[in-house]
């Protein structure tokens, strides 16, 4: 498989100087006035839960269940690891925000030709050679970029030193995400989300691929019936046991 | 005639008066919803992003229309002639659901313009993709299978007899095509929910949510057939052997009991019987969808005396539909309510424009009974509306 981007946020690091929401801001050309939740216009914002500065943001899921749920595919996971959106494709139907296990995509409900909003990771800025920008804007080095792999190393080379809650919060959530949480504090304390272990998809795969099934199956079904409703009306009609043929629709009118 | 029919047009009855309110309502909504967006026209947010357009009136609105595919599955492929005086009733009855469901997508997408995009922009792993296919498909179906009730109108022959003739080659096929799609939509409604996994409540979450969708749509498909059929007879003109009724009635109890006992199995296998006796408005709002849909129904139709009185029979298919919406709400709102942090209240705008929308397909269908053949009638229908037919009586 190729090696896909990550983003690793340590939680023990983040002093809430919110340089990362202007920074996203920034790049996006949103208004700059903090927001408190995330919105079409704040695609990563830091909350505070006990004393602690918790940033969210898309999660970038190894299997999003987004991209499952977009019925025309505007939402994909790319090669590289973030979670695009193209608004080209997008018809406004919201079943992104209703599969999504963090609650992260936001709609422009304000506006008269709405689009689904949220953090991309910089896709762009990405393929450039660029980090994305609330990682380039961190002062202490709370949030880092880098190679999946190496990203989940570095996870649990710090937790092994020491000073942190044994646990890498996106490691094992919906079987893995793109952005990793440590911290020294247990997540259920910080307003993070349980969600299922299992990749989203998982869910609907098995009724989709029932289709083909249904239709086989069903419509083989179906025929016999039909031929067994056929032959009984012959042999009744036949035996003399009916007078006529039923009507069928032209007879009727 | 000509004497009568502006009196015809100009009286002002209660129910011309209602419809127009709602027409003048819906029309104010639809302003609200095009002209100044989504959250001046609904109290839709991000942690509710599907409300009563969706709750009411996609998921009720497809559920109520499965009527047509099992009156027809019934009458062609399983032969139950008794059926026959109802079908195209029944047909109509989900055609215009479907329509009217279609009607609903443009005010509930954010960019309806680009409604055609599924046609070309495919993404198999998504619920939402089959669902989309399906009404397309579906609808195309029905529209088929209507079809003739408006070419036996038509008054070149030739043309007319083609058509009819090819219609009859090809409505097997078309009957068996709809019970296929229909049987995969309604499931997938259900399916759609499969990814609320730890978002909706354990009394509605299920990995079985496609064969509840499906079981429950069927009921409640015919229960409406039952209701227009009543309201036709009374007030349309129609002349109906009563019997036909309390036939349908008589196939809804069992399937409700079926769904009932799936339920019961399903919620205590997900481990969710705990819930059913806790004080919550979630338990509450189950306990009301399954004492119209399951309990009260089953008791009610189990009376020859309720079975056989039309009137009874309506009033028990009305707790029938009634029961059913109420689950297609809970699923759809009641149950994710918790979890969304946020406590959901449609605006007024969003009940209007649902309303509408199904006050027009109720019109339809009126006009439809009255000026085509799709119930058998106590007088010839073109009485009503041709100078012709009023020479030819006189």
């Amino acid at each position: 498989m190729e090696r896909t981007k990550a983003i690793l946020v340590d939680i023990t690091k983040c002093i809430g100087c919110r340089s990362c929401e202007q920074a996203c801001k920034q790049v996006h050309g949103f208004p700059m006035e903090t927001e408190a939740k995330l919105s079409p216009t704040a695609l990563t914002v830091i909350e505070e839960h006990d004393g602690k500065f918790v940033r969210k943001m898309c999660m970038h899921c190894q299997e999003p269940a987004c991209a499952s749920a977009c019925l025309v595919g505007a939402l994909k996971k790319t090669s590289a690891g973030p979670v695009t959106y193209d608004a080209g494709k997008c018809i406004g139907c919201r079943y992104c925000l209703v599969a999504c296990p963090f609650s992260v995509p936001r709609y422009e409900w304000s506006k008269l030709v709405p689009y689904v909003k949220k953090c991309d990771m910089c896709a762009a800025r990405q393929a450039n050679g660029q980090p994305p920008a609330c990682v380039e804007a961190c002062p202490t080095g709370a949030s880092t970029v880098g190679w999946r792999d190496e990203i989940l190393e570095e996870a649990q080379r710090r937790i092994m030193a020491g000073g942190y809650v044994k646990r890498i919060y996106g490691s094992e959530e919906v079987g893995g995400t793109s952005v990793f949480f440590i911290s020294d504090v247990p997540f259920e304390q910080l307003g993070f989300a349980a969600p299922p272990q299992q990749p989203m998809p998982v869910l609907t795969a098995n009724a989709l691929g029932d289709v083909p099934t249904v239709v086989l199956v069903g419509g083989g079904l179906l025929s016999g019936l039909y031929w067994i409703t056929q032959r009984r009306q012959s042999v009744a009609l036949a035996e003399g046991k009916i007078a006529v043929p039923r009507p069928t629709d032209k007879e009727r009118s | 005639m000509t004497r009568t029919m502006p009196k015809f047009r100009n009286t002002i009855t209660l129910w011309r008066a209602i419809v127009a309110l709602i027409v003048a309502a819906g029309l104010y909504a639809t302003y609200a919803r095009f002209a100044l967006g989504f959250a001046k026209a609904t109290n839709l947010t991000d942690p509710q992003p599907w409300g009563l357009w969706v709750g009411l009136g996609t998921l009720c609105g497809v559920g109520l229309s499965a009527g047509g595919f099992a009156i027809a599955a019934a009458v062609y492929l399983l032969g139950f002639e008794r059926y026959r005086p109802v079908l195209r009733a029944a047909v109509l009855v989900s055609f215009l659901g479907y329509s009217s469901v279609i009607a609903g997508m443009m005010y509930e997408l954010g960019l309806p313009w680009r409604i055609w995009h599924p046609i070309f922009m495919w993404n198999r792993a998504s619920v939402l993709f089959e669902v989309s296919w399906c009404v397309m498909l579906y609808s195309t179906v029905l529209a088929l299978e209507f079809s003739p009730a408006l070419v036996e109108k038509i008054p070149w022959a030739g043309l007319r007899t083609w058509y009819l003739r090819w219609h009859h080659e090809i409505l097997v096929g078309l009957v068996m095509a709809g019970v296929v799609l229909s049987s995969l939509h309604q499931s997938f409604l259900g399916g759609l929910y499969l990814l609320t996994k730890g978002k909706l409540d354990p009394l509605w979450y299920s990995p079985y949510l496609t064969t509840l969708f499906f079981l429950s749509a069927i009921p409640a498909g015919l229960a409406i057939t039952v209701m227009a059929l009543y309201l036709s007879v009374r007030s349309l003109n129609v002349k109906l052997d009563p019997a036909i009724l309390s036939e349908v009635g008589r196939v809804i109890a069992p399937l409700l009991a079926l769904y009932g006992i799936f339920r019961v199995v399903d919620l205590s296998k997900n481990g969710a019987l705990p819930y059913l006796w806790m004080w919550r408005e979630e338990t509450l709002s189950f306990w009301l969808e399954i004492g119209l849909f399951v309990l009260a129904p089953l008791v009610l139709l189990n009376l020859p005396k309720v079975r056989n009185n039309p009137q009874s029979l309506y009033w028990t298919c009305a707790t029938v539909v009634g029961g059913f919406m109420a689950n297609r709400l809970n699923v759809s709102i009641t149950g994710l309510q918790a979890s969304s942090g946020v406590y959901y209240v449609p605006k007024w705008t969003e009940f209007a424009a649902t309303l509408m929308v199904l006050t027009l397909a109720v019109l339809v269908f009126r006009y439809a009974v009255i000026y085509l053949d799709i119930l058998p009638k106590k007088i010839p229908p073109q009485l009503r509306w041709t100078a012709k037919g009023a020479a030819a009586e006189a």
